[in-house]
């Protein structure tokens, strides 16, 4: 299958290098308006550099693209891709309203073409293995969930991240990873109660807590952060009535190399820890939607889930916004 | 200054009372002169032990020469048991929460005022050598303006009368949304102005609430959230958990305040275990209480700061049941 990609930031180019040693996929080119960042992600996946996504289109001849654009540009590619029939590959989240997950969902369908978005953390062995837990019943029956995720203040071209208007924030583009999975345990939302604290100029932060209660009786409180002075942390514990599964990045690190050699800059070099894996996350995560493409089937993760996602992270914003618990528009009766 | 405080306990309903009784126990500075519990089995190892004297009831043993009572009754009982005291002329340190009502601790700490005794709420977390050190870090500005405060205080179900609504006044949100509210009014120097929470039953079959969360507002803008859950499983290591994360300008700290723990995995127990070596927070809330009535100073926790920490508690049910945010007003305006 010949996969194509569009945006070449630091999603763009984790794409890139997972599809080229993917024996599944054929990396036919990767495009970004930055010619220098195009360039780098074409050095990292062994493939052709665009500038123009047009031009690449054309000459490449994907099978699938895959758009690593900032969420405000998401709506408009995606369209124009569908009815290009191009399959659709699209980074998280899915749109920055309903009405723009609703077009680009209308749209696939309409031109026959399947539309998948990068819930990656569904694809994390640690959060993968937790929901197949509390799944087999390990846990027991719905209890209290913790999620969180702190990070350092994204820095994407152009500092798109840190306007409202083209990435969300806080919840709609990091904690959204954890309102897919919690809903991937629990199934669907009754009601969301949110509050955040935010602080912009030379050293931005925001900070979102964020409650949501599940027809099933669950209760979760989730965290995400941008601007964490420490290192990037994923952390989720689950408690039912039989019992707890917690995960954590900080507890799971298999290997912890400390050196007396100066780093490149010259300073003593610090502690890495890390937690490695023959695949990363998001090579199963790429290989499942393209085997989705082969094979016809279901992904792990839907457009659907996405855009239910989404509506949480909205729901949640608006109660940042009213300090008042918002239902959630996919309650059933 | 006093050389020598006469401390009597009443009531070992709640189990943290044969903590207190170690704590008074081993000072030198305290004379226990006995244990007044209606239920006398329940207190006999203590009495035999210690050879300390038996009240069957309370008011005998607040007719002796006691300066002070520690009470450790089922919380429906801590207001009249305070009031009594207090109507005594005895200084009291009362086991959280403070009570089930705010009527009730307005009473409590206006019966304490009109005798001329000393009412302290028994929040020993403020004494936990990690707490005492983050405290000292946030007042130095070590992580600039607090703008954030996540909490758990998780825990197992106690079971027995706590379970019992008419004699604990609440179950998981009540007992355990009080520790970690008053570490956050003590921190932040505020006062929470709205609630919204959930409580719910998850996790046993006992008709109360075992599960919860609960979203504070503070005055000053600090937004916060903890879970009062009874949540741990019999399977856990340890009963339970008070973690307090701050987010602030500057940077942030998590207190983890019983990570100074070894863990053990042992054949007869099929389960592992946690054992605590850190310091005992019970014995440094004793002293505080003894020293100030010693040194006739006013107690570091009061009266006040367990009315402020259980509204939180009480509102939380009240936003539970009506499903929104409910509104707090300031202490001054509903004192008296």
């Amino acid at each position: 299958m010949r996969v194509s990609i569009i945006g070449c930031g630091t999603m763009g180019i984790t794409y890139a290098k997972n599809l080229a040693s993917m024996e599944e996929a054929d990396l036919a080119g990767v495009c970004d308006i930055d010619a220098a960042r195009a360039e780098e992600a074409a050095k990292a996946g062994g493939t052709r550099a665009y500038s123009d996504y047009k031009a690449m289109l054309e000459m490449e001849n994907p099978d699938v693209v895959c758009v690593c654009l900032p969420t405000y540009l998401h709506k408009g590619t995606v369209i124009e891709l569908a009815r290009l029939g191009k399959h659709i590959i699209c980074e998280k989240p899915i749109g920055l309203t309903l009405e723009e997950a609703d077009a680009m969902i209308e749209a696939c369908r309409e031109n026959g073409v399947r539309l998948f978005v990068g819930h990656v953390v569904r694809f994390f062995p640690n959060y993968a293995d937790a929901a197949g837990q509390i799944a087999r019943g390990e846990t027991g029956g719905p209890g209290v969930a913790h999620l969180k995720r702190y990070g350092s203040y994204p820095q994407g071209n152009g500092q798109w991240y840190h306007d409202r208007n083209k990435s969300g924030g806080v919840i709609m583009d990091l904690m959204i990873h954890d309102i897919d999975f919690v809903r991937s345990v629990y199934g669907e939302a009754d009601a969301v109660y949110a509050a955040k604290a935010q602080s912009g100029g030379e050293d931005p932060f925001e900070y979102a807590m964020v409650t949501i209660h599940f027809l099933n009786g669950a209760i979760a409180n989730l965290t995400a952060y941008w601007g964490y002075p420490g290192p990037f942390t994923t952390e989720a514990e689950f408690a039912g009535s039989q019992g707890v599964l917690r995960l954590g990045s900080e507890s799971s690190r298999s290997l912890i190399v400390t050196s007396k050699e100066k780093g490149p800059e010259g300073k003593a070099a610090v502690q890495v820890p890390q937690s490695p894996m023959r695949h990363d996350p998001y090579y199963r995560e790429l290989k499942h939607f393209l085997d989705c493409i082969r094979d016809g089937s279901e992904p792990l993760v839907t457009a659907e889930d996405a855009r239910a996602a989404l509506e949480i992270a909205l729901a949640a914003e608006r109660s940042c916004q009213t300090g008042q618990p918002v239902a959630i528009g996919g309650k059933r009766a | 200054m006093k050389a020598k405080l006469k401390v009597g306990m009443i009531s070992f309903a709640h189990m943290h009372a044969a903590s207190y009784l170690q704590a008074l126990l081993a000072r030198k500075d305290v004379d226990l002169v006995g244990i007044a519990d209606e239920n006398r089995e329940r207190v006999r190892p203590f009495l035999e032990r210690y050879g300390l004297a038996y009240y069957e009831d309370a008011g005998k043993l607040l007719a002796t020469d006691v300066d002070a009572v520690v009470i450790c009754s089922e919380n429906v009982r801590h207001a009249p048991l305070t009031v009594q005291a207090a109507q005594a002329g005895k200084h009291v340190l009362c086991e959280k929460p403070l009570g089930i009502s705010e009527a009730q601790m307005r009473e409590m700490i206006e019966a304490c005022r009109a005798n001329g005794v000393q009412l302290m709420t028994a929040f020993p977390c403020r004494y936990l050598a990690s707490v005492i050190e983050a405290k000292a870090a946030v007042d130095r500005g070590d992580i600039g303006r607090i703008v954030a405060v996540k909490g758990t205080n998780r825990g197992t179900m106690p079971g027995g009368w706590f379970a019992d609504r008419s004699l604990s006044g609440g179950g998981a949100v009540l007992d355990h949304t009080v520790h970690v509210m008053d570490l956050m009014n003590w921190f932040l120097n505020s006062e929470p102005e709205e609630v919204f929470a959930y409580a719910a039953t998850l996790f046993h079959r006992e008709p109360i609430d075992d599960a919860g969360m609960v979203h504070v507002k503070f005055r000053n803008g600090v937004i916060a959230v903890l879970d009062p859950s009874w949540s741990r499983p019999a399977a856990f290591p340890t009963w339970g958990d008070v973690t307090m994360e701050l987010i602030g300008t500057k940077g942030t700290l998590f207190v983890d305040a019983f990570a100074q723990k070894n863990e053990i995995y042992n054949n007869e127990r099929m389960k592992p275990s946690w054992s605590y070596w850190g310091d005992s927070m019970d014995d440094r809330l004793i002293e505080a209480f003894v020293l100030a009535l010693r040194e006739d100073r006013s107690v570091p926790i009061t009266g006040e700061d367990g009315f402020r920490s259980a509204r939180v508690a009480l509102a939380a049910y009240a936003s539970a049941q009506q499903g929104k945010p409910v509104r707090l007003a300031p202490w001054d305006r509903t004192d008296g």
